[in-house]
């Protein structure tokens, strides 16, 4: 499903990613380890079409996303459910209306979006707390409608890029339960993190990076 | 329908959000607008004046004194038929003297000590409208001096050539003005809508990552950009009317200007349609050029 072939990408010549070829498979859960600075972020960003490599190709269901024209990104990322650490939720408006942004911005109709919103916060736990502000919301509560968000198009991968760096063992144990049962109805899941916590509780294959180079492929058990 | 209701939203939010900025920005571009404005106002209106002199303004044709009667009926004839002509009276010799005498009785006694008359006979004509321009006057005027048996034609030229110059003079500096003055207002337009980028420039960042097209991140920027002009033009249209019936107000107060107030006139309402949309059109202008500084990577 996703196949990155000599892939490399420079910040200032500086080799943020180098010479990477990897391939995952449609369904698969996958961690993205290694310390700050070892391309992790860059490697989702390229994914999402937020930039473009000076080497190799990337494809992504079998279209290579180098050859995406600006117009085509917008399509692209509608297929991808994006989480970030630092949740980028929109304080102004409601629960409802921030997990509602993917779907109005594709022209859902008014039925639709009421639908898919309704089971994406009711996969989070959090049906009750639509019509709330997230700052009113603990950081947990934040991440699970960050990842309400992402899901609530039914994208065919969803990346997520340190999706527990602000939060406890036990909200990070409850977010990793829920990628979990997304990855189970199908979806890629593809986690960037340097958290132990994360990969104690995954037990998925594991791309390690460091310096922008894959150091290590480790298959996990389940 | 809900995509258009956002977009709607989301415009009178940015709005809302910067009112200070907003009302800021729609005064300055009232006011310049309304620079503008009278720049055009006093264009319109000497061009209305100037039409009203040319109207006003009649060609003196000279005849030979020595031309027989057939030969000042073909001329006659011959101006007759001239398109550029609307009316012609023909002032006999014996005509003009009287005319003289009776405008001028003093200085008639100049005219006796002569022994004869001396005044030619002419034709007073007042030209079409699409020949009171000073350019058509003087195309004409030379074409008809080539007439056998007309000796001079003569207008008032310094007076006709001095009213176009003046009114060409204030339709350049009105265009100067106005385009200055435009820029002006697109800039002022252009640094409210970049306040309102950089204030959401996180959630224009959200609707990226979400696959949000470009066109529906920039669409209500663009529309508060069109509301900002179209209401700047409106405020200075209101401006403009205020000061406009002011200056008329003192114009009929004033004596010495008896009469010239009813020449005055304002910007009919077909022109305040064009000026209000010329307003929402540099308003959509300054939002579209700072969405294009802004970065297409992010708007």
């Amino acid at each position: 499903m996703i196949q990155l072939f000599h892939v490399s990408k420079y910040y200032d010549r500086r080799p943020a990613l180098s010479d990477v070829t990897l391939e995952i498979e449609k369904g698969e859960f996958v961690l993205l380890m290694g310390p700050s600075g070892a391309g992790k972020s860059t490697l989702l960003k390229l994914l999402i079409g937020a930039e473009r490599p000076e080497e190799g190709q990337i494809l992504v269901q079998g279209r290579s996303l180098s050859k995406l024209r600006p117009s085509e990104i917008p399509v692209l990322r509608r297929k991808v459910g994006v989480v970030l650490q630092d949740f980028r939720l929109l304080p102004k408006k409601t629960v409802f209306e921030n997990v509602s942004l993917p779907l109005l911005v594709q022209g859902a109709s008014t039925t639709e979006i009421r639908r898919k919103v309704a089971e994406a916060l009711r996969a989070v736990g959090l049906d009750h707390k639509k019509d709330l502000f997230p700052p009113g919301l603990s950081t947990g509560e934040q991440q699970r409608i960050c990842i309400a968000r992402a899901i609530v198009n039914g994208p065919i991968m969803l990346l997520a890029d340190e999706p527990t760096g602000n939060l406890d063992p036990d909200l990070t144990s409850e977010i990793i339960e829920l990628f979990k049962s997304i990855n189970a109805r199908g979806t890629t899941i593809i986690v960037a993190t340097h958290d132990p916590h994360v990969l104690a509780r995954v037990n998925r294959r594991v791309i390690t990076l460091d310096h922008g180079k894959v150091v290590s492929r480790e298959q996990g058990a389940s | 329908m809900r995509r258009l209701l956002y977009l709607l939203r989301e415009a009178v939010g940015n709005v809302l959000t910067n009112r200070t900025t907003t009302l800021v920005a729609v005064a300055t571009t009232a006011f310049t607008f309304a620079c503008v404005g009278v720049f055009l106002l006093l264009y319109v209106n000497l061009k209305t004046m100037a039409s009203s002199l040319e109207q006003d303004i009649q060609v003196m044709v000279y005849l030979q004194d020595d031309l027989t009667e057939q030969a000042r009926i073909d001329i006659e004839q011959q101006l007759k038929i001239d398109r550029a002509i609307a009316s012609l009276t023909f002032v006999s010799k014996e005509r003009a003297l009287a005319d003289f005498q009776a405008q001028f009785p003093s200085e008639s006694r100049l005219l006796q000590g002569l022994g004869h008359n001396p005044l030619p006979a002419s034709f007073v004509i007042t030209l079409a409208a699409e020949s009171r321009s000073s350019d058509a006057m003087r195309r004409w005027a030379n074409r008809t001096q080539l007439i056998p048996g007309i000796s001079q034609v003569q207008y008032n030229q310094e007076w006709v050539e001095a009213l176009a110059g003046i009114v060409r003079y204030i339709e350049v500096a009105a265009i100067i003005v106005g385009v200055i003055l435009s820029a002006a207002s697109v800039t002022i337009i252009a640094n409210t809508i970049r306040l309102a980028l950089y204030s959401r420039r996180e959630e224009i960042e959200i609707l990226g990552l979400i696959g949000a097209s470009t066109t529906f991140i920039r669409v209500p920027y663009l529309l508060e950009g069109a509301a900002l002009g179209l209401c700047g033009s409106a405020l200075s249209l209101v401006i403009l009317k205020g000061g406009f019936e002011l200056f008329r107000h003192q114009i009929h107060s004033a004596t010495r200007f008896l009469g010239v107030d009813a020449l005055l006139t304002f910007f009919s309402f077909d022109m305040c349609l064009v000026l209000m949309l010329v307003g929402l059109f540099l308003g959509c202008a300054g939002s579209f050029l700072s969405l294009l500084r802004f970065g297409e990577g992010r708007a």
